[in-house]
């Protein structure tokens, strides 16, 4: 019997009501478990992703409820009769097609661990299910939606406790913009609100309760697009809506990137979902793609290509750092194309924020094409403004002041952005002097293309053969003049950028010459086909007039195979060890987000002494500094550390006891991080004199949970046997020391306490921390005691008070030779005390020891007469991330100080012949759970 | 296409595209966010349009949402007549 027309209706209609109640019921139910179970967590920690993505379905459902009972909500959704229409179905594919392609790179993206574990691990999954989430929302509602995931991305990388805090000053700020006040008086308060988080940034006398992590995170959000907002609020044809003006601000990817582009509030309103919402999402993939591509190809130039200023030997050396430096910036382009991709995913059409800038032809080319969206910014905050006041005086003063106005304000936000990021102001005269180098070429340029114009066109630009070629020696010389200026911009003193240039002449290599020659050529051939690769890659979303359109299918086949290229890499990169160390090198650096060399040992040596080398574009290294807690104290800033000014440097001092690390951090008597010791040695007691910098030492370690303690602990524990002797080991370790400062100890202190045992520990960059320590000590006029070493110091050159760039320099062809020297005047030292030297190379996860370096270690260990122990496979079988103090700080942490003891304690049974030792069979070193 | 129209159509082809097919710029053709303007050519066209029209143009106006295409200008020169 079939139903009636009346009953089919009455069903119908019970359905129209049922459905969004439903529908909102469970929505509020997952919402409230996915609160509820954040909130449960005492220490408010951030909630699983699977808490995050049951709040956003939740959200998503009552979103949906709203749509069907609002006029026409039920004709949206598209019946069986309508799912076999052929468009319906194209719908589905290309929607399908995005997604798949999305699926795929987020396993590139975590494959290769893209930038951060919260944005691999969190966000980009939280994307992923948010872009299914928003496009099935009508379009109206998708803009809120945006803002739920926006905030479940807070939640997520910061927890409840100071993610609530972000969102709240947050919306702070933004209330400040809408107060219903003057426009001047608003922007008194917001100035005044800056202000008073500025004084908290500082950690001016108030603990904040938040986490010192969300302030890169919220300048990153309002320090610029705070001045954009109120600008287009005071100009914009219509008034903000709350759900555009907090997806602004609060934009999803930006919870986890701190360098993130200036988007322009107008731009982003005028932009979203403007065109075909599949070509907008599919060039959202292809961006994320070559953000991906930029990182990758940022890796392999920041571990292989980039050199030290004290690396640059000749003009070769010169060319290459210059080079790298710059290419370095692909870490931002990476970055920013990545980001905006994904804002592609939700509808925001925005513009591209690089355009092949090392193409440029010019300077004011040069300006067009890089970081477009602070160009904008910048044209429509200051130099509109500026020249519209000006224009009266005559267009060249116009152009000539607006243009200082510009780069005077670039150069002082830039200064402000990373007060917010390191909490500190970056201002240097290398700095200062790039800015208005760049302003003064630019102003030049201008001038010129104002008074003689340039070539436009509406398509593809035909060139003749002498066109391509002027065109490549114009970019030649744009690219050749940045890198020097980029140069010079890196540097940390002028001094420093002035000394480089002092190997500018000296003879080089043929390869150094023919790769000069051939950069023009690759230039020619690159311009050539540029404009082809460009619009045959784009796709039609905002193509120009006259371009042809490839179709939705090539592109998603061209991006697709562009991204299962990457994913064979990625798996490939996980066989590499197979293909030797090399090959295996290789894949660790593509593979992970590690420091190179250069910043280890910046690293290394920051931690100990006021940083200096965490430049605004040290991309590697001042996210791994930006983590460090603003309370965080080096050594030498507690009572403990002393500086002695001498050729020892520095040392602890006795009898202290402070808290470092929040760990209790104590000295004895003789100034040893240890416990009381006699200084002649007892009867029957066997001594071990450790030398060595902070992993001895303790850093961020409790008092007796050094690995030393605990192999002195171990070693003591009763075996039963009366005539086995008992076992002291003296920590002789001091943060920051080198090798010759062992030395120095060695000869000054450690012969009264009558070792029979020195054991040195060193963690790869003994030969550069050699150098680093002679140039510095020759540099400031300090006495060296050893001949040996003056003589390098002579032969090289080094005067006092020269840059500590060029004495390493200077020095670094000798780095080997040097440390011979130091370890042949520890290995005879220790011989005439009557004790057996030994060498115990540890490795440390910021700056792996490549096997030919440490090859070449052991072997000037061995030569010098030290008995050898290789602790290399001390971590096998153990995640890095669990072995170290926190995020920003590498030092091994109890857990590994107890696997160090472990593997010493097995290493000194297999040596102990030769070491003079009568070891029990096992000692067991009970593990300290890590902290 | 309307007079204003056509009035700016022809500097813009007489200015920046000269030698371009004319029916290759029609009221829709991106002139900013297309990079066929940059700063120097919107100021430019900035005080022709105040010369040409008699109107004073703002600093803000001076952008991709007001100058856009040669419709939007056009909108923009009628609001100030």
């Amino acid at each position: 019997m079939n139903p009636g027309p009346s009953t089919a209706a009455g069903s119908t209609l019970r359905l129209e009501r049922l459905v969004p109640y439903a529908l909102r019921i469970t929505g509020s139910a997952l919402l409230l478990t996915a609160a509820a179970a954040t909130l449960a967590d005492r220490d408010l920690a951030p909630p699983g992703l699977a808490i995050g993505l049951l709040g956003l379905v939740g959200f998503a459902l009552l979103l949906h409820a709203d749509s069907l009972t609002a006029p026409g909500g039920w004709h949206r959704i598209p019946g069986p009769a309508e799912l076999e229409r052929a468009d319906v179905r194209e719908h589905l594919a290309k929607f399908g097609a995005i997604a798949a392609q999305l699926a795929l790179l987020a396993v590139v993206i975590r494959l290769f661990s893209v930038e951060n574990a919260a944005f691999y691990e969190r966000v980009v999954p939280l994307t992923l299910a948010a872009f299914v989430l928003n496009h099935l929302l009508p379009l109206e509602y998708r803009l809120r939606f945006f803002v739920g995931a926006s905030i479940t991305g807070v939640l997520l990388v910061f927890g409840p406790g100071s993610g609530a805090w972000l969102l709240a000053i947050g919306l702070v700020l933004i209330g400040i913009c809408h107060l219903p006040i003057p426009f001047r008086a608003r922007v008194a308060l917001l100035l005044a609100a800056g202000a008073g988080l500025a004084f908290l940034r500082i950690g001016g006398g108030f603990r904040a309760p938040w986490s010192s992590a969300i302030w890169p995170i919220l300048g990153s959000m309002f320090m610029f697009r705070l001045i954009i907002y109120m600008y287009d609020l005071r100009h914009a044809k219509e008034p903000a809506r709350p759900a555009r003006t907090l997806s602004y601000f609060f934009l999803l990817p930006n919870v986890v990137f701190p360098l993130f582009p200036t988007v322009d509030y107008a731009t982003f309103r005028r932009t979203y979902y403007d065109a075909d919402p599949f070509w907008i999402y599919q060039r959202g993939v292809q961006w994320m793609l070559r953000g991906v591509v930029h990182l990758m190809l940022y890796r392999l130039v920041y571990h292989h290509l980039v050199i030290t200023p004290a690396e640059v030997a000749d003009t070769t050396d010169l060319l290459r750092y210059l080079v790298a430096n710059f290419l370095l910036y692909l870490k931002v382009s990476g970055l920013f194309h990545m980001i905006v991709g994904m804002l592609h995913l939700f509808g925001f059409h925005l513009p591209e924020t690089h355009r092949l800038f090392y193409l440029s032809s010019s300077f004011t080319d040069f300006w067009r094409r890089i970081n477009i969206y602070w160009k904008d910014f910048m044209m429509k905050v200051f130099y509109y403004p500026a020249y519209f006041r000006l224009r009266k005086r005559g267009d060249t003063f116009a152009i000539v002041v607006s243009t200082l106005i510009v780069f005077f304000a670039t150069w002082f936000l830039h200064s402000y952005q990373w007060f917010w990021i390191l909490g500190t102001f970056l201002i240097s005269w290398p700095d200062v002097l790039f800015w208005l180098i760049l302003a003064v070429l630019l102003v030049v340029n201008s001038l010129h293309e104002a008074k003689h114009g340039r070539k436009r066109s509406l398509g593809a630009r035909v060139w003749s053969p002498g066109q391509r070629t002027g065109q490549a020696l114009r970019i030649a010389g744009t690219f050749a003049t940045i890198c020097i200026l980029w140069s010079l911009w890196t540097a940390p003193t002028v001094g420093d950028w002035l000394n480089l240039w002092a190997v500018a002449g000296r003879p080089q290599s043929l390869a150094g010459i023919g790769g000069m020659a051939v950069v023009p050529a690759l230039l020619l051939g690159v311009v050539t086909v540029r404009d082809r690769v460009r619009r045959g890659v784009e796709g039609v979303a905002g193509q120009p007039a006259g371009a042809r359109t490839p179709t939705f299918r090539r592109v998603v086949v061209r991006t697709g195979a562009g991204i299962v290229l990457l994913l064979l890499v990625a798996v490939s990169m996980a066989v590499a060890d197979r293909f030797g160390p090399r090959a295996s090198a290789l894949a660790r650096t593509l593979r992970t987000a590690e420091l190179n060399r250069r910043d280890a040992t910046l690293l290394q040596r920051g931690y100990y002494e006021r940083l200096v080398g965490v430049t605004r574009l040290n991309g590697q290294l001042w996210e791994v500094y930006m983590k460090r807690p603003q309370a965080a104290r080096g050594i030498w800033e507690t009572e403990v550390g002393h500086v002695r000014g001498d050729f020892l440097g520095r040392e602890l001092r006795p009898d202290r006891s402070v808290e470092f690390y929040g760990m209790p951090f104590t000295t004895n008597r003789w100034g040893m991080r240890d416990r009381d010791y006699a200084r002649e040695r007892p009867a029957g007691v066997h001594r071990t004199a450790v030398l060595g910098a902070s992993v001895p030492m303790g850093w961020g370690v409790g008092d007796g949970e050094t690995f030393e303690a605990l192999v002195e602990r171990a070693l003591n524990e009763p075996s039963g046997d009366p005539g086995r002797p008992r076992y002291e080991w003296l920590n002789f370790g001091v943060a920051g020391y080198t090798p010759a400062q062992y030395l120095r100890l060695l000869e000054d202190r450690i012969g009264g306490f009558e070792p029979n045992i020195v054991l040195v520990i060193t963690h790869g960059s003994d030969p550069s921390d050699a150098v680093w320590h002679l140039a510095d000590v020759a540099r400031r006029g300090i006495a060296i005691p050893y001949n040996d070493l003056r003589v390098f110091v002579r032969q090289a050159g080094i005067q006092q008070g020269m840059a500590h760039d060029e004495a390493r320099r200077r020095l670094g062809p000798h780095a080997d030779s040097i440390l011979a020297r130091v370890y042949g005047r520890i290995v005879r030292a220790t011989r005439e005390l009557g004790a057996i030297p030994a060498w115990v190379y540890i490795p440390t996860h910021e700056a792996p020891t490549t096997p030919e370096q440490l090859a070449t270690l052991i072997q000037l260990a061995r030569d010098a007469g030290f008995a050898v122990l290789d602790l290399s496979d001390v971590y096998d079988g153990h995640d890095p991330a669990t072995l170290q103090l926190s995020e920003w700080d590498w030092h091994p942490n109890a857990k590994a100080h107890a696997l160090i003891a472990d593997r010493l304690a097995s290493a000194l049974r297999v040596h102990g012949e030769s070491l003079g030792l009568d070891l029990p069979a096992a000692p067991e070193i009970r593990a300290v759970a890590a902290p | 296409m309307d007079v204003i129209q056509a009035t700016v159509k022809e500097y813009i082809l007489e200015e920046f595209l000269p030698g371009v097919n004319p029916a290759e710029l029609t009221e829709t053709t991106p002139l900013i966010s297309g990079a066929i303007l940059d700063s120097l050519a919107t100021l430019n066209l900035v005080s022709y349009l105040e010369e040409r029209f008699g109107i004073e143009i703002q600093p803000h106006e001076a952008s991709v949402d007001w100058l856009d295409t040669l419709a939007d200008i056009e909108r923009l020169v009628r609001s100030k007549l």
